[in-house]
């Protein structure tokens, strides 16, 4: 018997010294323990580089502690799918990992399989009332959010009151207590809603790529995800509104102008002003910022990310690019129709070549089925991960100017070294030492937040292993399949990755997600912020893109991910670019290196490392 | 138009042809008629009718002799066979063609050199049988095929060639075996003119491993399609989404052989040359290109085809492209159609997709 082929499990990954001190910054039951050891290693745990590729901020591991909790109930607990369950986090060295964890024992599979179909059908037969339910339901959360009074600063003594009628009830203090648990509530909740309807739409999407499987045998993930991809979703509504605001622009000379000097958008902002068109313009600028600039500038999961709306140089940079198009002759937008007719075109096409009118039949309502619900998997992703996240990073940063005033932090990002079961600690230090008197000291949470971003920096140059523990022999779970695409060859690869040394590679595989073939440099983005230094015509190659990245797109050649399927945000918007992608590779952002001539054969899902940089 | 086919007629243009002609041209000459009235890019010639056939051989009061010979014919003998075969075809090379018949095909020849604007034009000289190619009789290559034909001289004689080649061994024993008169078989010969071909070979409107109707799988290999048609090269591959357009498998062989035709010997089998071996012998464009012919030619028929296509050396893309003969599939296309679904509602999919595990083998 060959030797067991397997990961190393998290007590054997040895985590370089300059992060000595990282498991402070997490909860201790969301790290790996003796304790749990025996379940742990029966687990096979990877690296989720979809949700979280960069090393875990602690206030922003809040998403991750709310959607372990959402995500697996609504698979266990609330519709039921009979094997799955959950799937698990732990932090270790700093990076995220993640398992589905293996079924449930045989009677509880029958169990869930009774309540299954009469929790599930419905949904799908009700689901368009269900989203309009949802939207606004999920609207008016992030409007109570956005409404929660964080106090500016604690006064030194409460404002004048009229001691004859009523006295304070409470203090700015207590309302900073109450601000805190209040903000928290809302984000869990709003990751409650966030799994409403997702789990059914995977699996619904499942079940569709089985029936087209079995039609058409090989038939690629690519051209499954574009028969069921929608046009008019709220992810492309960001970019539609720059393209309008670009062509508004672009039809008064003045303000195109303005807009496509190089200056930074703030000084844009004031010679705009100094015009009725500028005004004019601006004035639409604020009708549509919010919802539709309330995306996030990253994935929406880090707070260093910053959103459209606050880093307004960034949604300026792409009108300005817009304009200069529109002066070219060239079209800037994408016709929704038109994407919408030629996926009904191509849907028919398959549909005319099924050879009997039962499968047809079946086909029909497989489709129907999974295209209402898929809405769900492409809408919910604007609401929650860029609107809501907006507002709540937006709502930290309150929490964190008040720190900061105090001198309790040093800067805004102190706050967010310090996870959200620590900062009560900081909110009643900082309230007990104002209410005790003068000079009363609080602990050295500056210092505290200053060691932390060093281990964070050594994290961010350390490259975990992609998984860990015993690969599995069954996974039930719809995300693991679908989401972080799990499957034989992808686990395979990812052991070969950890066998082989990343120079030695010279082919990585991964989902054909888009189709087409392109060679040219690698442009390797594993911090967020050297986006700046991608350059036209490059092979983009990230561990994970997102709605705001839309309009890199249309500088790039091909794309190339870590970790995500063929709806992964990549892969879906390279098949509306036509640019080729393989997404899902495990490895890529460690294997290849900017420089690296390669190539991207999203055909066939392969992608060959033609000429390495320094060779 | 819509010319009347007479029974006098020894020679019909493609594009006079049309399904219905397949009695008096043979189902090869029938599909490229076809093909051309749809817009396929075939490349011009003309049939020699079954008409032409059978004066020839009535005419030239051959017939009786060639029955005489066939009736005492042991089809698992191959010595009875080949002592046949060299009996029929001594006789029918030896007889002189009807001087109508002759004049007709030197016509027919001079119009198509005169069409290319080429002196002495090399054409393909192939056999059409009226038998061959019906998805139920797979008759395919039964006949001679003559390439590189030049001169009208050389087109009577292999005209004749090709008709003879109704005779060989193989094809008199397959007839005897599948109980098919020989007398029922009427043979049509085409004379096209020769793709200079840079790669050829053939393609399937399904993939025949798996009978997947939304894919095209093509196969070819450097120089004249003979070699893959015939085995000699293992040819590359490529399996592509006819509705999307995406490659979803490309293996590219070591083609270490190909047919081409060189100007002394005639087409000769030679070594590809090693820099050559492992090249894709399409480019990206020409396989699309191909896909988007092989739709529209099944698109046509309304049923799967087995394509034979050639890129020419001489024209520019996507002028290149031609397609030299296109039948019915007969592998996936006897098979019942049954559906695969089991005729569950999108419900009933659902239950089973949710009470399913994957696999992760290792």
């Amino acid at each position: 018997m060959a030797k067991e082929r397997r990961f190393p499990y998290a007590r054997e990954v040895e985590i370089p010294p300059e992060m000595e001190g990282w498991e402070e910054m997490y909860p201790p039951h969301r790290l790996f323990s003796a304790e749990r050891q025996d379940w742990e290693d029966t687990q096979f745990w990877y690296q989720d580089k979809i949700h979280a590729p960069d090393p875990m901020v602690p206030l922003d591991e809040i998403f991750h502690q709310a959607w372990q909790i959402s995500l697996a109930q609504h698979t266990t607990r609330v519709f039921c799918i009979p094997p799955a369950q959950g799937v698990a986090q732990r932090m270790l060295g700093c990076y995220m990992y993640i398992c589905a964890i293996t079924p449930p024992p045989e009677e509880v599979i029958k169990e869930k399989a009774e309540l299954f179909p009469k929790r599930t059908f419905p949904v799908f037969e009700h689901y368009d009332e269900l989203w309009e339910e949802w939207l606004p339901r999920f609207q008016d959360l992030g409007r109570e959010l956005e409404a929660v009074k964080v106090p500016e600063e604690l006064p030194k003594y409460v404002p004048d009151f009229d001691s004859a009628s009523t006295l304070p009830e409470v203090t700015a203090a207590q309302q900073l207590l109450e601000a805190w648990d209040k903000a928290v509530d809302i984000m869990y909740r709003g990751w409650q809603y966030h799994f409403n309807y997702l789990n059914l739409t995977y699996l619904a999407y499942l079940m569709f790529a089985d029936v087209a499987r079995k039609l058409f045998p090989g038939i690629s993930e690519s051209a499954i995800g574009k028969m069921v991809a929608g046009a008019e979703v709220s992810m492309f509504r960001p970019e539609e509104e720059l393209c309008r605001l670009a062509r508004l622009a672009h039809a008064e000379p003045k303000v195109a102008e303005i807009l496509k000097s190089d200056r930074p958008a703030a000084r844009k902002i004031e010679s705009l002003r100094e015009i009725d068109a500028g005004r004019y313009w601006l004035e639409e600028l604020e009708r549509v910022k919010d919802p539709w600039f309330y995306v996030s500038c990253g994935s929406g999961w880090f707070h260093y990310e910053g959103s459209w709306v606050n880093k307004l140089d960034v949604p300026f940079s792409y009108i300005k690019s817009y304009i200069e198009r529109l002066d070219k002759g060239e079209k800037i937008e994408r016709s929704l129709t038109a994407i919408a007719e030629a996926r009904d075109a191509l849907v028919n096409e398959y549909r005319k070549l099924i050879k009997t009118d039962e499968d047809r039949k079946s086909f029909e309502d497989a489709y129907r089925n999974t295209r209402t619900i898929y809405k769900y998997a492409e809408n919910h992703l604007f609401w929650v991960e860029h609107w809501f996240h907006t507002i709540w990073f937006d709502k930290m940063r309150q929490f964190a100017r008040l720190f900061v005033k105090h001198g309790v932090l040093s800067d805004e990002e102190d706050f967010f070294m310090f996870n959200r079961l620590e900062v009560p600690y900081l909110i009643e230090d900082l309230a007990t030492s104002w209410a005790l008197g003068e000079n009363i000291p609080t602990l050295k949470w500056a210092d505290k937040a200053a060691r932390r971003k060093q281990i964070l920096k050594a994290a961010a140059r350390w490259n975990p292993p992609p998984a860990l523990g015993v690969p599995p022999e069954v996974v039930a779970e719809p995300f693991t399949v679908m989401l972080w695409g799990v499957t034989t060859d992808k686990v395979q690869d990812w052991l070969k990755g950890v066998e082989v040394k990343p120079e030695e590679v010279t082919e990585l595989k991964g989902f054909a997600s888009s189709a087409g073939v392109a060679e040219g440099k690698a442009r390797v983005l594993k911090l967020l912020e050297e986006i700046v230094t991608l350059e036209p015509g490059e092979i983009m190659v990230v561990g994970n893109t997102n709605p705001a990245w839309a309009p890199v797109f249309s500088k790039i050649k091909a794309a190339v991910t870590d970790i995500g399927g063929i709806t992964s945000h990549a892969a879906i918007v390279c098949r509306e670019y036509g640019l080729p992608a393989v997404t899902g590779t495990g490895t890529a952002t460690s294997v290849i290196k900017t420089g690296d001539i390669i190539r991207v054969d999203g055909d066939r899902g392969v992608v060959t490392i033609v000429q390495r940089a320094n060779a | 138009m819509n010319r009347e086919i007479k029974m006098t007629e020894y020679v019909l243009g493609f594009e006079q042809i049309t399904k219905a002609s397949l009695p008096v041209v043979g189902g090869k000459n029938a599909s490229l008629g076809e093909m051309l009235r749809a817009g396929i890019r075939v490349p011009p010639g003309f049939a020699v009718t079954t008409d032409s056939y059978l004066e020839f051989i009535t005419g030239a009061g051959i017939t009786r002799e060639i029955q005489n010979i066939l009736a005492d014919v042991n089809p698992d003998d191959v010595a009875s066979l080949d002592s046949a075969s060299a009996e029929i075809k001594n006789l029918m090379g030896n007889v002189p063609m009807p001087s109508a018949i002759a004049e007709a095909i030197r016509e027919g020849y001079a119009r198509l050199c005169e069409k290319c604007q080429v002196e002495d034009l090399p054409v393909a000289v192939r056999s059409s049988a009226t038998a061959e190619d019906l998805p139920t009789a797979s008759f395919a290559g039964q006949q001679d095929t003559y390439l590189w034909v030049k001169g009208p001289d050389t087109v009577l004689r292999m005209v004749q060639n090709c008709w003879a080649s109704l005779f060989t061994p193989r094809a008199i024993s397959y007839r005897i075996k599948m109980n098919f008169p020989h007398e029922k078989v009427l043979l049509s010969v085409g004379v096209q003119k020769m793709v200079n071909a840079k790669a050829a070979g053939v393609m399937f409107t399904l993939n025949p491993i798996n009978g997947d109707p939304s894919k095209v799988v093509i196969e070819g290999s450097w120089g004249l399609g003979e070699a893959v048609v015939s085995g000699a090269v293992t040819p590359d591959k490529f399996v592509v989404d006819k509705v999307v357009f995406e490659i979803s498998e490309r293996t590219i062989s070591p083609k270490t052989v190909e047919c081409v035709y060189d100007g002394e010997t005639g087409v000769i089998h030679r070594e590809v040359p090693s820099d050559q071996q492992a090249i894709s012998c399409l480019e990206d464009c020409e396989i699309i290109e191909l896909v988007q012919i092989a739709r529209q030619i099944e698109d046509h028929y309304g049923c799967p085809q087995d394509i034979e296509w050639a890129i020419d050396r001489d024209f520019p893309f996507p002028e290149n492209i031609f397609i030299v003969q296109s039948r019915p599939e007969t592998v996936w296309s006897q098979r019942p159609k049954s559906p695969v679904l089991g005729g569950k509602t999108a419900y009933e999919m659902l239950m089973e997709k949710a009470l399913a595990t994957v696999k992760v083998r290792l």
